[in-house]
């Protein structure tokens, strides 16, 4: 029972952001040109929430959203030159990612330019309870990891409010309806 | 000449008998002076305690005022944060929506 707190209390913070950060990520930071790097646990996340007023709609609307996160853990590195990270920096945090928990359900990639984007649903009794994002490409790595009941539009439409830029997009079918216009 | 002196001398010094209440006026003003000083150790301690009261009371709402100023700065860092990791999170996910209805 002597050992059985510490060793709990150790657990507690991995098991609440349930996707563990590969801890060779940690090394990028000194050939990255930007880092970020935000950990939020459920309590931070609390305590935020007490500064986003009800009376703002979009603060009151991102209070709403964020109400049952348990975690939010961000890092984003931007790198000045190619190459900066290998694949296996990131194959450790998808080897995570995997079924029955956790499904892809979303995957984009670009050969031409290198890019590649995945979006991972982890859903439980027919919840959703967690979201991770890994986006590469030659000069940048960012992974997120989101504890907790959220939809990935929700935090999408997010663009355009509080500060969150909206990137504006055209379909295809977008830019083949406005070139039958003219 | 020195008869005169002597009688004098005897009268100053001969005995002479008390007032009639000047033992209840020693005992009163003995009392008194007891009573004051009694007031005064009273009023000091008064006093000391309630320079302890508002040292203590001072302090509690100077440590508490530190402690609402430490929280709030925790706070509208944690906001900060927050918000920092929406927008990264928020801009990557429309840029994915984009690549994928793009296609």
């Amino acid at each position: 029972m002597k050992f059985a707190m510490p060793v709990l209390l150790g657990i507690l913070p991995l098991a609440a952001q349930d996707i563990k950060m590969p801890a060779n990520l940690d090394r990028l930071e000194a050939k990255a040109s930007e880092v970020v790097n935000v950990q939020l646990d459920g309590a931070l996340i609390q305590l935020a929430s007490r500064f986003l007023s009800d009376k703002d709609p979009d603060e009151a609307h991102v209070k709403r959203l964020v109400g049952g996160l348990k975690g939010i853990y961000v890092k984003s590195f931007e790198f000045d030159e190619r190459g900066q990270y290998s694949m296996s920096d990131v194959e450790e945090l998808r080897a995570q990612l995997r079924a029955p928990l956790w499904a892809r359900i979303v995957g984009a990639s670009s050969k031409k330019k290198g890019e590649n984007s995945e979006v991972y649903l982890k859903t439980e009794a027919g919840q959703i309870t967690g979201l991770a994002i890994i986006v590469t490409d030659p000069k940048e790595l960012t992974i997120v990891s989101i504890v907790g009941s959220i939809r990935p539009e929700d935090i999408r439409d997010l663009g355009g409010h509080m500060g969150i830029p909206k990137i504006d997009f055209e379909t295809k079918k977008d830019k083949k309806d406005k070139e039958d216009d003219k | 000449m020195m008869d005169d002196f002597e009688k004098q001398l005897q009268a100053a010094l001969g005995r002479k008998e008390p007032s009639p209440f000047f033992e209840a006026r020693v005992l009163g003003a003995a009392k008194r002076e007891a009573r004051d000083r009694r007031a005064s150790i009273r009023m000091w301690w008064a006093s000391a305690v309630a320079a302890i009261l508002i040292v203590a009371a001072g302090s509690a709402w100077q440590h508490q005022r530190s402690e609402q100023a430490r929280e709030d700065a925790a706070g509208r860092d944690a906001k900060a944060r927050l918000e920092v990791a929406l927008r990264i999170t928020s801009v990557k996910l429309q840029k994915i929506s984009q690549k994928v209805e793009g296609i």
